[in-house]
């Protein structure tokens, strides 16, 4: 499940529910997500602060979402917590999306 | 479905009437003088309704009812008491002991008609689950029987656990969190000169992410590593091998990704090239005991088409190890949700670094069996151990 706000300027911010985003509700969020983007949304926040472990599924459902928007729109996340931020490292993730400290900072930097 | 239906009265003009109702909407009826002989009955007819009087000689209806629910006959007895008019304190025991049904004697034709009619309804709606219940067993079976199958085919595609090539021993443990694994692992000579090893991890777990795993061992022989990632005199580059790997299995619409380390030893110059490619680091043990972490990252394969692979290099003299972990070790997480991770892996290491590689591997799985408490690993487990001998 995903907690999603569309703000005024169009801009959508996803909160994945949970502290976790693993395999077990991966799809799930990937699913949801994706409906977003169907439904028009092409440029993306999403908010990992309140999530304190990403793995393999999890990575794999957020680079879907980046490639299904493509070159629509733009997919950012913040927020990263410390083991989140380990896994973006070691996969180089942090040179594919940009990343920001928060929802506001990403918000700013998209509308800038 | 016509059904068999014990009559149990001590009573014999009571179990002629009961008998001729019975016989008369299609039952057959099978009579029984005592609580005894009804047991056997029901035990010989193969009987699911028992009519059975309350107070009879020998074992009474309690006790008949009592006896038929502990004994194992491996279908539900439906039981339809006969009671007198105000036995009100007999009927609430006859419920405690297993009966499901009550009529009052005299009996009536049309009443015992209808209660052995809803009593058959129950013994089909039993039958049918009981059917459904025997076939999803049966396939249950089946496929846990293909799985341990696909187990063992997986297994084998491993190279031996532990062997030893050329002054490099390998040790390794490979734990699927359920049956087959997604992950994989394999390490062979390429040259006079050059070993080559590989792990990889594919995302998720399960039998999806085992098709593709084991799809990844078929493809990595050493002849494919040896023609990728360079057997000959020129420098190795393993990562050369990934971005093959990545233009084979990157996908448009695709989520399946694997992440893997490779490494080719070269033994002359004592100099290990590798690809981290979102692996996690492998931990390098050296003969002082202090531990190293390799690598920095690289992206994942298949993930992205553009990704770009790097490769590093580090010296790997006599005497050192390097340790291989899939990320079911740095994940697993104690009983409090606390994840085992990296610092905690590298002490491990340095503490039993000294040990054979064949060893080491077991005492990881040990240790994160015991960080979990007992509770089964929930991803899949790989170690791989190499230790360059030392010199005799």
């Amino acid at each position: 499940m995903i907690h999603s706000h569309i703000q005024s300027n169009g801009i959508c911010v996803i909160r994945p529910d949970g502290d976790r985003l693993t395999a077990l509700g991966a799809n799930a969020f990937r699913q949801e997500a994706s409906q977003l983007i169907d439904d028009g949304s092409n440029r993306i926040v999403i908010d990992l602060s309140e999530v304190r472990f990403v793995d393999s599924s999890g990575l794999g459902a957020i680079v879907g979402l980046l490639k299904k928007v493509g070159n629509r729109g733009e997919v950012v996340v913040c927020g990263l917590t410390d083991a989140v931020r380990q896994m973006f490292r070691v996969t180089r993730m942090e040179r594919v999306f940009q990343i920001y400290p928060d929802a506001g900072a990403a918000l700013a930097a998209l509308d800038g | 479905m016509p059904y068999k239906v014990v009559i149990a009265d001590d009573d014999a003009t009571q179990r002629i009437f009961a008998s001729s109702v019975i016989s008369r909407i299609g039952f057959t009826p099978v009579l029984a003088s005592d609580g005894l002989e009804a047991l056997q009955m029901i035990e010989a007819s193969g009987a699911s309704i028992l009519v059975c009087d309350l107070d009879m000689p020998g074992i009474d209806g309690h006790e008949v009812t009592r006896r038929l629910r502990a004994a194992d006959l491996g279908r539900y007895i439906h039981v339809v008491m006969l009671t007198s008019a105000g036995q009100a304190e007999q009927r609430r025991l006859a419920l405690e002991a297993g009966v499901d049904d009550f009529m009052t004697k005299p009996l009536d034709a049309a009443v015992l008609t209808a209660r052995i009619r809803a009593a058959a309804r129950l013994v089909d709606h039993e039958q049918v689950l009981s059917e459904k219940n025997r076939a999803l067993q049966l396939a249950k079976r089946r496929i846990e029987h293909d799985l341990n199958v696909a187990a063992a085919a997986q297994r084998r595609l491993l190279p031996n656990l532990a062997r030893e090539i050329r002054g490099c021993r390998f040790g390794s443990a490979f734990e699927p969190s359920a049956y087959v694994s997604g992950d994989m692992f394999g390490y062979y000579q390429l040259s006079e000169d050059r070993l080559g090893f590989y792990a990889v991890d594919v995302a998720g777990h399960g039998i999806h992410a085992a098709l593709l795993s084991v799809a990844i061992g078929h493809l990595v022989t050493a002849q494919y590593f040896a023609d990728k990632a360079g057997a000959g005199s020129n420098q190795p580059d393993p990562a050369a091998m990934v971005g093959a790997l990545n233009d084979r299995f990157y996908r448009e619409d695709g989520t399946d990704y694997f992440t893997m380390f490779c490494g080719v030893l070269d033994q002359r110059s004592e100099r290990l090239f590798f690809c981290q490619a979102g692996y996690p680091s492998p931990i390098l043990a050296r003969r002082d005991g202090r531990t190293e972490v390799v690598g920095d990252g690289g992206f994942p394969v298949g993930l992205l088409a553009t990704a770009d692979f790097q490769n590093g290099a580090i010296d790997l003299a006599a005497g050192e190890t390097l340790i291989l972990c899939s990320d079911g070790a740095i994940e697993a997480e104690a009983p409090d949700g606390a994840p085992f991770g990296e610092d905690r892996l590298r002490g491990l290491i340095a503490e039993h670094a000294h040990k054979d590689v064949e060893a080491l591997p077991g005492a990881v799985v040990t240790a994160l069996a015991d960080w979990r408490g007992g509770r089964p690993l929930e991803d899949d487990l790989t170690v791989l151990a190499l230790g360059r001998s030392t010199p005799a």
